[in-house]
């Protein structure tokens, strides 16, 4: 149902071998492996992208993973955004040192929160939602963008965990 | 307006979204089957209703969310719960950390953990077993990068075999999703 990604995401930007004992024990949680690889499919390649696009998913993804200095999920969110047809301006904003030139807008809104909701989400409040209305996103974006800030920051930790584990 | 729950409790709360939820009555198929929604079944919560904005996403979250904490095998339910607890106190998720402080204490029958970790945060001054698992969740949720083979031979020492290790991991990682979710898209309330 999805134009999916090949091969298994955490396998493959922790560069993980078939000799790495992570793989056999991600094997051990078959249902954990599966649905977090089909979560991901849903967050960054949905069937219907609405108001954001694979691009920018993308390069919303590789922002929040280099927020976080998790080169290997930056890196490969940002090769992602360019397959997905992404350009300059989706290029920009995978950059966390970024912002638009405009501080009011879409694109602020969007970029301030996924920005704070990554990095401080015990400081979010309801003005934070009512910013992203006031910006025109409406209720399923909302919903959208914060799956995909949720998704990511749970693949950040993941990959934190399982690098560990590969190198220990 | 009554105001928002904004310190830790394990008082039973509800949770209000700050949007408006998918309205059960004008629910698409898809939407019904994210939901798990069916004739003997039309129990849904706010926060399900919020989520189903997006059905493709609530669909793998659900099960995803139900096997990583309920998963038979592994790590113990009470550790599972003590790796829950540690992200949402971070996050402040105090609705969150309410219903996970409970799990706590219905599987570990110690209150006394709760008690410290609510009134000390993720400073909180535990017995060594225990401590293992919350700093690894509290560190983890603070900064992903900041944690190290130190960590690591500290979970070991207690005991936990990798594999156990891995589903404190993912433990761990889903409250950096569900808070993320739960935290901002709603508030917690006294019930009632």
């Amino acid at each position: 149902m999805y134009a999916r990604q090949n091969g298994d995401v955490i396998e493959s930007v922790l560069g993980l071998t078939p000799s790495s004992p992570i793989p056999e024990l991600r094997g051990l949680r078959p249902m954990l492996k599966h649905l977090s690889q089909t979560s991901y499919a849903a967050a960054l390649e949905p069937e219907e992208p609405c108001n954001f696009s694979r691009a920018e998913r993308a390069a919303l993804a590789a922002r929040m993973a280099a927020a976080w200095r998790c080169e290997e999920l930056a890196t490969h969110y940002r090769a992602r955004m360019v397959a997905e047809g992404g350009g300059e301006a989706e290029a920009a904003l995978a950059d966390p040192a970024w912002s638009p030139p405009a501080p009011a807008g879409r694109l602020a809104a969007v970029l301030r929160h996924a920005d704070l909701v990554t990095l401080k989400p015990k400081s979010a409040t309801r003005a934070d939602i009512e910013a992203l209305k006031a910006s025109g996103l409406d209720e399923r974006d909302i919903v959208a963008l914060s799956g995909l800030i949720a998704f990511v920051n749970y693949q950040i930790v993941l990959v934190a965990g399982l690098r560990l584990l590969r190198d220990h | 307006m009554q105001d928002p729950v904004l310190d830790f409790t394990t008082d039973p709360l509800d949770w209000r979204p700050h949007i408006i939820p998918v309205d059960l009555a004008g629910a698409t198929p898809e939407q019904l089957d994210a939901m798990k929604v069916t004739p003997s079944n039309k129990g849904v919560s706010p926060y399900v209703l919020v989520l189903a904005h997006e059905p493709d996403m609530l669909r793998e979250r659900t099960p995803l969310f139900n096997e990583i904490m309920y998963g038979e095998g592994g790590l113990s339910r009470a550790g599972r719960e003590l790796g829950a607890l540690g992200a949402s106190v971070v996050n402040h998720c105090v609705f969150c950390a309410s219903v996970h402080a409970a799990r706590y204490i219905q599987q570990a029958r110690k209150p006394e953990i709760v008690a410290e970790i609510f009134e000390n945060g993720a400073k909180a001054d535990l017995p060594l077993e225990e401590q293992a698992l919350f700093d690894f969740a509290v560190d983890i949720t603070t900064d992903p990068m900041s944690v190290t083979s130190y960590h690591l031979h500290h979970l070991r020492n207690m005991g936990l075999s990798d594999l156990e290790i891995v589903d404190l991991i993912h433990a761990v990682a889903i409250f950096g999703w569900a808070n993320r979710l739960m935290h901002t898209l709603g508030e917690p309330h006294r019930k009632g």
